[in-house]
């Protein structure tokens, strides 16, 4: 029989493997291959990868990408742990607390993205006029000016984004033993030391798989940044996929494009490293 | 007998039908102007008669967002698909002859007539899809940008019409700029620029030809953006924003279409644009009465200058591409598009020039109408941007140096110094 054989395993997870094979194997293989100018009207080699290693655009865009996925997740955490400490207390309502909190994770991240423009807008927009009509300067060109744009980017995604860490942060908080709890205030322990010594520790590694997803989802932002800015003013607020995409789309440079993504690739990857050990060890 | 003859009579239905099903030629056409209303619907209508004329040929309309128009043909055709017949801009119209992307016409072209067919269209027109002598799309609408200005903002500021002269023209902008009421804050600018990529090319570009200068050499081999002119351009847009703030804040977010709702809501008084500004404008805020209210002229120049050259064109080409299975079918698409009768559609309902001379100097509805009449006569003074498939990358650079000087993130010498040299950069 099939289903009891050591082999069926292999046999089971084979459709999945092929699926793998067509939709990541084969593009990922064909983008490292263009980036050496395969397939391109380019010469072959190790073009692409020299020019950007000379090219200051990119750096400018690697060094905005490290604030812009530092920035956000690092809030991600703090806002997503508070909430989800909030939401997981026995309130009243709690029930349309999680569903307004989950809220602008719904949001798809170009229409989010077009929504802060129009709010961010110099003249027109929402957050001018509520900073005039409380007597306070309101005239900040919070997309246009290259010190506001990449922080006003940064808030705009710290909003939309949090609810991914806060739901895994609030799926560990209810996995945490209820006896712990109750241990501790017999023992008459504060509230802070009893998040610092039982909640915290139980959280780790729910706190580490939610930081380690959210950095590679954040690497790879593109709606949010391009609806709202475009990468510009300049390139004050491009990271690595509006690069990609101007690249390839804009410049038709396909191979420049794929060296690009490998670069961008090659981070996720090291990103996705502590990730990838942590289910190993869970599975042992 | 009868039965049989009743058969017979059904089979030769049925087969002709089939046979007609399989000798119908299904073409697709995409054209981001199918996504917009009117446009959309003068384009259809005369799809739609061109169906009629051409039993057996069926075209499929596939409008397309203009800001997905690259990503989706692109990646189309070098799937070994795509549309049959598609319209682009002058913008990418190199990169697509480059990468073998449309088909030569000019083999049908010859079939129709050679030189007499092409002789209709503007010789410039035919500038930016002409490679190596071979004819690669059929210009559909010619136009040149100009200025869009509200005559009662004018009167009211004491300004009969815009300058001819930048010197004046920036003087006339600080006019403009005002409190409404007469006290309280300014809330009414004197122009609006785009500085944002959607638009930013046919409209910032045409300040520089107006002071005569232009991006490359003649050779197209360097930069040219280090000449006087250039310079003189550079700093003329930076003062407009910096020193006169006579271009509302926020004025590097500003895109084509920000620029068209700040005309409408009256919040500035001139922007660059062309006769597509008339339609689109009022639509916007119709209690405008756009149609009377705005009016058109040409870009100024430096006083003592009289360039040859002193403003930008576009133009919307049809093209067919070169995996079409159906080149034929696909061709005599493309030209009817680009008939005379259609181009005089294109104007009634969408205020839009030919590029045939002969339907602009032709068609009374033109020759009646004053700003129609004011974009004809500047194509005679208009060039294309650079027609080199580094042209996109060239001109990123020009509105990221731009915009930078314009913050402040970079002195205007260092953002000219670096534009050149990564103009130079890119055409190495």
């Amino acid at each position: 029989m099939v289903g009891s054989t050591p082999r069926a395993g292999y046999f089971y997870v084979l459709p999945a493997l092929l699926l793998m094979i067509v939709i990541l194997g084969f593009p990922s293989v064909a983008s490292v291959l263009e980036s050496f100018g395969v397939g391109t009207k380019g010469p072959i080699g190790l073009h692409a990868y020299a020019k950007l290693a000379g090219d200051p655009e990119f750096y400018e865009t690697l060094r905005n990408t490290a604030i812009f996925v530092v920035a956000v997740v690092s809030m991600h955490l703090v806002l997503g742990l508070g909430t989800a400490l909030l939401l997981n207390q026995e309130l009243r309502f709690r029930w349309l607390f999680r569903v307004l909190a989950i809220l602008p994770w719904t949001m798809p991240d170009i229409i989010g993205g077009l929504i802060f423009r129009f709010m961010f807008d110099t003249l027109t927009g929402g957050v001018n006029a509520v900073l005039g009509a409380l007597g306070l300067a309101s005239a900040f060109d919070w997309l246009g000016d290259p010190t506001l744009a990449l922080g006003t980017v940064i808030a705009a995604e710290v909003w939309r984004g949090y609810p991914y860490v806060m739901l895994i942060l609030l799926a560990g908080l209810q996995a945490i033993p209820q006896d712990q709890y109750e241990a501790a205030k017999l023992d008459g322990v504060n509230a802070w030391k009893t998040f610092l010594h039982i909640t915290v520790p139980n959280l780790k590694p729910m706190i580490y798989l939610a930081l380690v997803l959210d950095a590679i989802w954040e690497c790879r932002l593109f709606g949010m940044i391009y609806g709202m800015t475009g990468g510009g003013p300049g390139i004050s607020t491009q990271n690595l996929s509006l690069m990609v995409y101007k690249q390839y789309f804009q410049f038709f440079d396909t191979a420049y494009a794929a060296s690009v993504a490998v670069v961008l690739a090659a981070v996720l990857m090291v990103l996705a490293v502590p990730y990838v050990r942590l289910a190993l060890r869970d599975e042992k | 007998m009868k039965k049989m003859s009743l058969l017979s009579i059904a089979l030769v239905g049925v087969v002709g039908f089939a046979s007609n099903a399989l000798a119908e030629i299904k073409l697709t056409y995409s054209d981001w102007q199918l996504a917009q209303e009117v446009w959309g619907k003068s384009l259809n209508d005369v799809i739609d008669q061109f169906e009629k004329e051409n039993p057996g040929i069926k075209v499929a309309r596939e409008p397309v967002q203009l800001a997905q128009r690259d990503v989706r043909f692109s990646t189309a055709i070098r799937a070994g698909g795509g549309p049959d017949v598609f319209a682009l801009d002058a913008n990418p119209v190199r990169q697509y002859i480059a990468e073998g992307w449309v088909r030569d016409l000019t083999p049908y072209i010859q079939a129709a007539g050679g030189k007499d067919f092409l002789g209709d269209f503007y010789p410039i027109s035919l500038q930016p899809v002409t490679v190596d002598g071979k004819v690669y799309g059929l210009p559909m609408n010619t136009v040149a940008m100009t200025l869009v200005y509200n005559k009662k903002l004018f009167k009211e500021a004491g300004i009969d019409a815009p300058a001819s002269t930048w010197e004046q023209f920036r003087e006339d902008m600080k006019k403009l700029t005002r409190s409404k009421s007469g006290s309280g804050p300014v809330d009414q600018w004197g122009l609006t620029l785009v500085l944002a990529p959607a638009g930013f090319d046919l409209r910032v570009t045409s300040i520089v030809r107006g002071f005569g200068a232009d991006f490359l050499t003649p050779d197209g081999t360097r930069s040219a953006m280090d000449t006087p002119e250039a310079k003189a351009a550079f700093n003329y847009i930076v003062d407009l924003i910096q020193v006169d703030k006579s271009v509302p804040p926020g004025a590097t977010q500003v895109d084509a279409n920000g620029a068209r709702r700040l005309l409408a809501n009256q919040t500035v008084a001139v922007k660059i644009g062309t006769t597509w500004s008339y339609p689109e404008v009022s639509a916007m805020n119709p209690a405008l009465d756009g149609w009377h209210t705005l009016g058109m002229a040409p870009i100024p120049r430096s006083a003592g200058k009289d360039n040859q050259t002193r403003t930008t064109l576009f133009q919307k080409t049809v093209f067919v591409n070169q995996n079409s299975k159906h080149p034929e079918a696909a061709w005599k698409l493309a030209r009817y598009l680009t008939d005379p009768a259609a181009m005089r559609r294109w104007f009634d309902d969408n205020n839009m020039l030919s590029a045939r001379r002969s339907v602009n100097e032709g068609y009374e509805k033109i020759s009646q109408s004053e700003s129609a009449r004011t974009v004809a006569a500047e194509i005679e003074h208009g060039a294309f941007l650079p027609q080199t498939p580094k042209w996109p990358q060239i001109l990123d650079a020009f509105r990221q140096n731009l915009q930078a000087a314009v913050v402040g993130s970079k002195s205007r010498d260092q953002a000219l110094d670096d534009l050149n040299r990564q103009i130079n950069t890119i055409l190495e």
